[in-house]
């Protein structure tokens, strides 16, 4: 065990998952020589060379689609988006190609895309977005979003052993504020949902940075008991964890820092409002950012981001009903 | 107000039709007399089929009108009960009843002065609750609904402590907590861990019986039995009197089942059920019914559980072609018509054609009964309480050694007509082996 930041677990699951696969390497806009916009790869070309950590140009749609092909002939490659909102512009190559190429050809396309996501340091439109919703409606691709240091890890090195295209979204904000212990050597976390805190009277569900607003929104009010699942992957989603946390308090609330408009959210939602319809005892409310862009202007900014308070004002309104 | 002779729009209250299988009915008690205000859905009328009591629901709201079936008699279905005026108001009075002074807003709408009342010969307490019962109508959430039917909790008797006197989940569990519900009291576990109950603390010197004076004996008034008692009186002597009823038991040790049944978190009862659909598949005679002389063998286990509805008495709910279940598929159907059971909510279809019976009262520590057959099938399985004992077990060398270990004794009550004791034996160590050798 080891006390890291969710980003040094994140360049440790590479490091180990590229000491121990030679058919691992990393692709990106300045990760060699410049060790990554957020030195996520920092030194990783001095231990692996430049055959296994690549610098491409600044073309996500190149990026994405030589690691596709690679993929095909069996390496197991890993992209860097150096912020989420730049995959626009891979799209084609993610949505169409990557996610279509089992259900077409028959053949496991074993790649990995880190997409640096979310706001809060007043990054402006273009590299602040939570676009994790695009690709949870592309089938054949999946979705995962860590909160720990711990779990960063873990769903890292089973993103790059899984044999689907996987999204790996790393919060940007998370990076350097989030620290845990983090096991040493190489495990893989599953892609299910992680209870971040047990109660009985309300269920708080959250990914990524929001599972910490949630936490600490609901820290004290005033003894209530509230649950906090912490949903880890968005495809697939745990829908078991999440109704049986429901069935439980019979009460639900949806933290997205996505746009609210058909959020990872929105889908929780339908999944309770179809499942557990018979165990609700109010109704099921969501918090998330406005359909607007994040502006630059930071007290603008964190009036459109999902906060503790309006959090807390949320549960309390919940938990009253 | 439809006071000037226009006909008034009439709705007919019908016999329902119950399931495929129930062709009559009998009236059992009327819940409104002529002149009340009936609202949608409001329970009308009871009746009794030859399977099974329930409830007429109204058909519409209105003021009852008319009743055409008396208490007592037997009509098939679709036969007209009653007629419900749906052009009636809560709270006004009936078209025919002159003298009765109309509302004041209903008044007013017409231009009318209220003319001053003569005294209504016969007032209509009941007309004036439905009245108001719109206007303080509470909404219930799903969660709410759902634990206040299984428990039999009027909703209107509970407290609500949500925004706006809303009744939230935890008011309607601490209100069932607090021994309310009707449900909550008498539902039985299907099985519990122990039998044991602690030794009731000794009973004081008995109490003389003081103010009786010594030689008469006046014993409080007879009350009739209910009809349930009856059928089920009824049935049960049937039985005795028709099948050769023998009993058979058989000693098995359910350690590995309770293990098991922990893990899935269902009742022993299920993996039990399990075992006897197997054990019928392989003995089928014991899957039949013998009515006469025609003696028919079944190809699919509709598997009857009793389900003690407490001091009311038992119903046998039945699971369809149960071997298509696993053991967590029976334990929910299990679960789920025993709740419709002590909800009053089994439809007539629910407990026609079972072929084998299980019954389980073991939850109050019996060992051993002679269960009575349900007719026409042939056989019964009883399973009593599982209780620890010290027994011989031999290892694999053969060599023997005492275990505490799970026990029970199953019973099978089976009909000398249709079969014989090395049958029942048979079976009864098929059932055994499959329960030990999980």
């Amino acid at each position: 065990m080891a006390t890291m930041t969710y980003l040094q677990a994140i360049s440790d699951a590479l490091r180990e998952e590229m000491r121990s696969d030679e058919r691992v390497l990393l692709m990106g806009e300045d990760i060699g020589v410049f060790g990554g916009a957020f030195k996520v790869t920092d030194r990783f070309i001095e231990e692996f060379g430049p055959q296994r950590v690549m610098d491409t140009p600044l073309a996500e749609s190149g990026i994405i689609g030589t690691a596709v092909g690679a993929a095909v002939v069996g390496l197991r490659p890993v992209c860097e988006m150096q912020f989420s909102d730049f995959v626009a512009c891979g799209f084609d190559q993610l949505v169409n190609v990557a996610g279509k190429m089992y259900y077409r050809q028959g053949l496991p396309v074993n790649v990995t895309v880190r997409l640096p996501s979310g706001g809060g340091f007043s990054g402006g439109p273009f590299h602040s977005q939570n676009p994790e919703a695009w690709f949870m409606h592309a089938p054949g691709l999946k979705v995962v979003a860590p909160s720990t240091a711990e779990d960063a890890k873990g769903l890292l090195i089973r993103a790059i052993r899984d044999r689907n295209p996987v999204v790996y979204m790393e919060h940007k904000h998370l990076y350097r504020r989030v620290k845990g212990e983090v096991p040493d050597g190489l495990y893989e976390t599953d892609f299910t949902a992680r209870v971040a805190r047990p109660g009985t009277d309300l269920t708080v569900i959250a990914y990524g940075a929001m599972v910490h607003t949630a936490l600490e929104a609901t820290e004290d009010l005033d003894g209530a008991s509230v649950e906090v699942l912490d949903l880890r992957s968005l495809v697939p989603l745990d829908r078991d964890a999440i109704l049986a946390s429901v069935r439980k308090t019979s009460k639900a609330l949806i933290v997205d820092e996505a746009n609210e408009t058909c959020a990872a959210g929105a889908q929780v939602a339908a999944l309770i409002a179809e499942h557990a319809f018979e165990d609700l005892d109010g109704p099921v409310r969501r918090i998330a950012t406005p359909d607007v862009p994040i502006p630059f202007s930071p007290p603008l900014e964190q009036a459109v981001l999902p906060s503790v308070e309006r959090v807390k004002e949320a549960a309390r309104e919940l938990l009253e009903y | 107000m439809g006071a000037s002779g226009t006909p008034e729009p009439l709705v007919d209250v019908v016999m329902p039709q119950m399931g495929v299988s129930v062709s009559e009915g009998t009236i059992v008690a009327w819940r409104k007399q002529v002149g009340d205000w009936v609202a949608y859905e409001e329970p009308l009328v009871d009746i009794s089929t030859d399977k099974i009591d329930t409830e007429v629901p109204s058909p519409a709201a209105g003021r009852l009108t008319e009743i055409v079936v008396e208490i007592g008699t037997t009509v098939d279905v679709g036969t007209v009960l009653a007629r419900l005026a749906t052009d009636a108001r809560p709270g006004e009075p009936h078209a025919s009843e002159n003298g009765a002074p109309p509302t004041s807003e209903a008044a007013a709408a017409k231009g009318e002065t209220p003319a001053p009342a003569t005294p209504d010969p016969a007032p209509e307490p009941a007309a004036a609750t439905p009245a108001q019962a719109p206007r303080s109508r509470r909404r219930y959430s799903p969660v709410v609904s759902r634990i206040a039917e299984e428990h039999g909790v009027d909703l209107s008797q509970v407290e609500g402590t949500g925004r706006g006197g809303r009744v939230r989940k935890q008011d309607v569990l601490a209100y069932v907590e607090n021994g309310n519900g009707a449900a909550a009291e008498t539902e039985p576990p299907l099985h519990i861990e122990s039998p044991y109950r602690p030794d009731p603390a000794p009973a004081g010197a008995p109490a003389p019986a003081a103010s009786a004076p010594a030689g008469v004996y006046e014993p409080p008034a007879p009350q009739p039995l209910s009809r349930m008692r009856q059928s089920i009186g009824a049935h049960m002597k049937r039985s005795l009197e028709t099948a050769a009823t023998c009993t058979t038991w058989i000693e098995v040790d359910m350690t590995a089942v309770q293990r098991e049944r922990r893990k899935l978190g269902v009742t022993a009862l299920a993996f039990v059920a399990r075992a006897v659909i197997d054990a019928l598949r392989e003995f089928p005679a014991l899957n039949a019914w013998m009515e006469g002389e025609k003696h028919t063998v079944h190809d699919d286990v509709n598997l009857g559980i009793a389900v003690s509805l407490g001091e009311d008495g038992l119903i046998v709910p039945v699971i369809r072609s149960a071997q298509d279940l696993s053991v967590e598929g029976l334990a929910k159907r299990i679960k789920e018509l025993a709740m419709r059971a002590r909800g009053r909510a089994l439809s007539p279809d629910d407990v026609q054609a079972g072929t084998f019976t299980i019954t389980n009262p073991g939850q109050y520590g019996s060992i051993m009964a002679t269960p009575v057959i349900n007719q026409p099938q042939v056989a019964i399985l009883d399973l009593e309480a599982i209780v620890k004992r010290p027994v011989v077990v031999t290892d694999a060398q053969g060599d023997d050694s005492i275990a505490i270990r799970e026990m029970t004794i199953l019973g099978l009550s089976w009909d000398h007509r249709a079969l014989d004791g090395a049958l029942s034996a048979q079976f009864l160590a098929a059932v055994k082996r499959r329960l030990e050798g999980l």
